[in-house]
């Protein structure tokens, strides 16, 4: 049928011409960007391979990317363990709880700059309220936790836990609600104790939702940005740079564009492998209830 | 009737392209870095329109860190604005890209140096910083200098910094005001403070006649002399202790240190004396002194960093008078004090030397010092691809400024920051400039 075949092309035609304008086009457009040499204010020039020759041979950039991997692999199990306690912990029916739950929820929709300025008060060594703390509990020798290059980047990872376990929190939570009360009340009759229950009902049959929470939380931590950006600027002498921050740096204060988008693409290939893995290995251990 | 209307409508239409015809109006775009400052520009633009009939300015206003992106997209499409403001950390790059317009005959023709820190003019030449032609022209400029507490000094007995001043008087005077209540660090209050920042490091380079880029500014050199400086700054905080190591001061605006009342001596841009009254109040008593000459330093060498801001006028433009006129009056002795912040000097040395710049009845009230720096600023260090090496702003933690932080963070010596420095730095000119 001729109308069937049209109608849906015409309903989708929006949405079609937005991603390729705003986002297929741009990508396609940074890909080519990535082998030039373009500092934006005049025409770009050819470089071949250049620019992803100078990555590799480039030791800030293998730093960075170490940077990366160990905020990620901090990050994700950090942010998932703390969100998925807060899910249990707000997922019953006590009084007020809705109260708790927009509590918990608050940091993630407070802006990041905001959070950035108040942390780095907070553990700032010669005013900080913590650094007050620890020392009043007789901790003589307190640590710089954001201008110690050991501490910087795992700083910025506690704060960046702290501020999206509440998203995290939500998404497991919606996925407990969906478990039905008769595996519980099953697991009960059989004298399952609450740990066993969590073991074996919750865990297998929250998969589904902490296989999704595991990609968003892996995408959230190789994007980060705007935190490092408020608290640390990657420092100190870079030990807290991430990829993204890294590429903003070049982009927008350097105006290297070629360079950053060729970064940007090894970490659009590392987002990619990483996803593509994460599905394969999907079904060996994501259950459904189906 | 509506025949009668329509017919009126069409001859008005017509008058009206008339009188545009007649009065040549034109239409200039002016973009400004400051928001803070949006209001009185404005004013000051009123002022300029009033005087210039034919010209209407369409200024917009914004941070520099969506100032940059905006006018750098403006460029690549042909778009930029007919005036624009212009910082040294880019001019280099915007003249090389032929974007910004040549007006050393313009300046030769309308303006009386005199008149002017014609010095300060150096650094918007282009190709070289003596001899090139002018592609923008500097509206303010700033210098380094030795803030200090009075109080603190008073309290400790101290007379307070003075131009004979060497690096062991500072050293005395510094291990004297630093109050710690135990042996070991923090200590409650430190005589003075510095980390990788160009407006800490710099300064002290120059006080001892030190270099850290070769004569032809295109590859790191740092020179004995800039050793010895770093060197002294480095035992300042890790054998005096005099002063905190970097990680003691992160998580707080630096700029906050001195006023707060953390350090009783900074050097920093004068810009600062804005800061320190408006964070510390009017009865913060500061003085400002000279950078201490070094012991390597050459006879009356009185060279002093400075940087100036500045105003372009884009290569592109159509309308090159008006433009021209815009700046030159931007530039020139109609601006008001309030548009500067106090310490921010005007590039007309009428306003430089008025008594509302000069502000002596309130703290420091020896800003004169600055306007004799001014008599003396020569030779900078910025460079194409400047904050890349050197570490500014967003990129403060890495380039020369991360390397020094660790120095100061007793993580390596002197040598190996300079070393890792030059091969760094190297790494990144010999992209700007590949022939040596």
């Amino acid at each position: 049928m001729k109308y069937g075949r049209v109608a849906p092309w015409i309903f989708l035609l929006p949405t079609i011409v937005g991603l390729g304008l705003f986002r297929v086009g741009p990508i396609i457009a940074a890909f080519l960007v990535s082998f030039t040499r373009w500092n934006v204010i005049s025409a770009p020039r050819w470089l071949g391979l250049a620019n992803y020759s100078e990555l590799i041979n480039s030791e800030v950039f293998w730093r960075v990317l170490k940077n990366t991997a160990v905020f990620s692999l901090t990050y994700v199990p950090g942010v998932m363990i703390c969100g998925l306690f807060l899910a249990v912990l707000v997922n019953n029916k006590l009084r007020g709880i809705t109260f708790f739950r927009g509590l918990y929820y608050l940091p993630v929709i407070t802006s990041t700059v905001a959070i950035g300025v108040v942390w780095s008060w907070i553990l700032s060594p010669r005013f900080g309220i913590l650094t007050r703390f620890l020392h009043g509990l007789g901790v003589v020798n307190v640590p710089s936790f954001l201008g110690d290059s050991r501490y910087a980047l795992l700083t910025l990872v506690v704060v960046y836990v702290w501020k999206m376990a509440g998203y995290h929190m939500i998404l497991f939570l919606a996925g407990l609600q969906n478990i039905p009360a008769v595996y519980y009340e099953a697991a009960k009759i059989d004298g399952a104790t609450p740990w066993q229950q969590l073991r074996y009902v919750t865990l297998p049959l929250l998969s589904t939702t902490t296989f999704f929470i595991m990609i968003i939380a892996l995408i959230q931590s190789l994007q980060t940005f705007d935190l490092t950006f408020a608290m640390t600027e990657g420092g100190p002498n870079n030990a807290s740079a991430t990829l993204s921050f890294f590429t903003y740096v070049n982009a927008f204060v350097h105006f290297r564009m070629g360079y950053a988008a060729s970064m940007s693409f090894v970490l659009f290939l590392i987002v990619g492998t990483l996803t593509l893995v994460n599905f394969w290995a999907r079904k060996y251990w994501v259950s459904t209830l189906d | 009737m509506l025949k009668r209307v329509s017919m009126f409508l069409v001859v008005l239409l017509m008058l009206s392209f008339a009188a545009g015809a007649a009065g040549q109006e034109i239409t200039l775009r002016y973009f400004m870095w400051d928001p803070t400052f949006a209001d009185i520009e404005r004013e000051l633009i009123d002022e300029f329109e009033k005087q210039n009939p034919n010209i209407k300015v369409e200024m917009t206003a914004m941070d520099p860190s969506s100032y940059w992106p905006r006018i750098s997209a403006m460029a690549t499409a042909g778009e930029l604005p007919d005036v624009f403001c212009m910082s040294t950390g880019y001019f280099e790059q915007w003249a090389q890209d032929g974007l910004l317009m040549n007006i050393q005959e313009l300046v030769d023709r309308d303006l009386n140096v005199d008149d002017y820190f014609v010095e300060v003019f150096s650094e918007n030449r282009y190709p070289d910083k003596q001899s090139g032609d002018m592609y923008a022209i500097p509206y303010a400029w700033v210098t380094p200098v030795l803030f200090y507490n009075k109080d603190m000094f008073d309290e400790a007995g101290l007379a307070y910094p003075d131009d004979n001043w060497t690096w062991d008087d500072f050293l005395a005077a510094a291990q004297k005001l630093t109050v710690r209540s135990g042996p070991r660090l923090p200590a409650e209050r430190y005589g003075f403070f510095w980390y990788g920042r160009y407006a800490h490091i710099e300064p002290w380079v120059y006080a001892n006649s030190g270099r850290i880029l070769n004569e032809q500014k295109t590859r790191i050199q740092i020179d004995d002399r800039a050793r010895e400086a770093l060197q002294f700054l480095s035992d300042l905080t890790n054998v005096h202790q005099v002063s905190p190591p970097y990680k003691e001061i992160v998580g707080i605006s630096q700029d906050n240190l001195f006023p707060l009342g953390q350090v009783a001596m900074w050097v920093d841009g004068s810009w600062n004396i804005e800061n320190i009254r408006r964070t510390a109040g009017e009865d913060f008593r500061f003085g400002i002194a000279r950078v201490p000459k070094g012991p390597s330093a050459v006879p009356g060498d009185t060279t002093t960093y400075f940087w100036p801001d500045a105003i372009a006028i884009s290569a592109t433009t159509p309308h090159k008078e008006a433009a021209w006129a815009l700046v030159k009056f931007l530039v020139g002795e109609h601006r008001p004090i309030e548009s500067y912040m106090a310490g921010k000097v005007p590039i007309h040395k009428g306003l430089a030397y008025s008594k509302e710049w000069l502000q002596e009845d309130r703290q420091p009230g020896n800003m004169q010092l600055i306007l004799e720096q001014g008599e003396g600023v020569g030779r900078t260090t910025f460079t194409l691809g400047w904050s890349e090496w050197r570490g500014y702003a967003a990129t403060g933690s890495s380039g020369m400024n991360g390397e020094l932080d660790k120095v100061s963070n007793g993580e390596q010596t002197v040598d190996e920051a300079i070393k890792a420095i030059t091969e760094y730095g190297n790494g990144v000119l010999s992209r700007y400039y590949p022939e040596e």
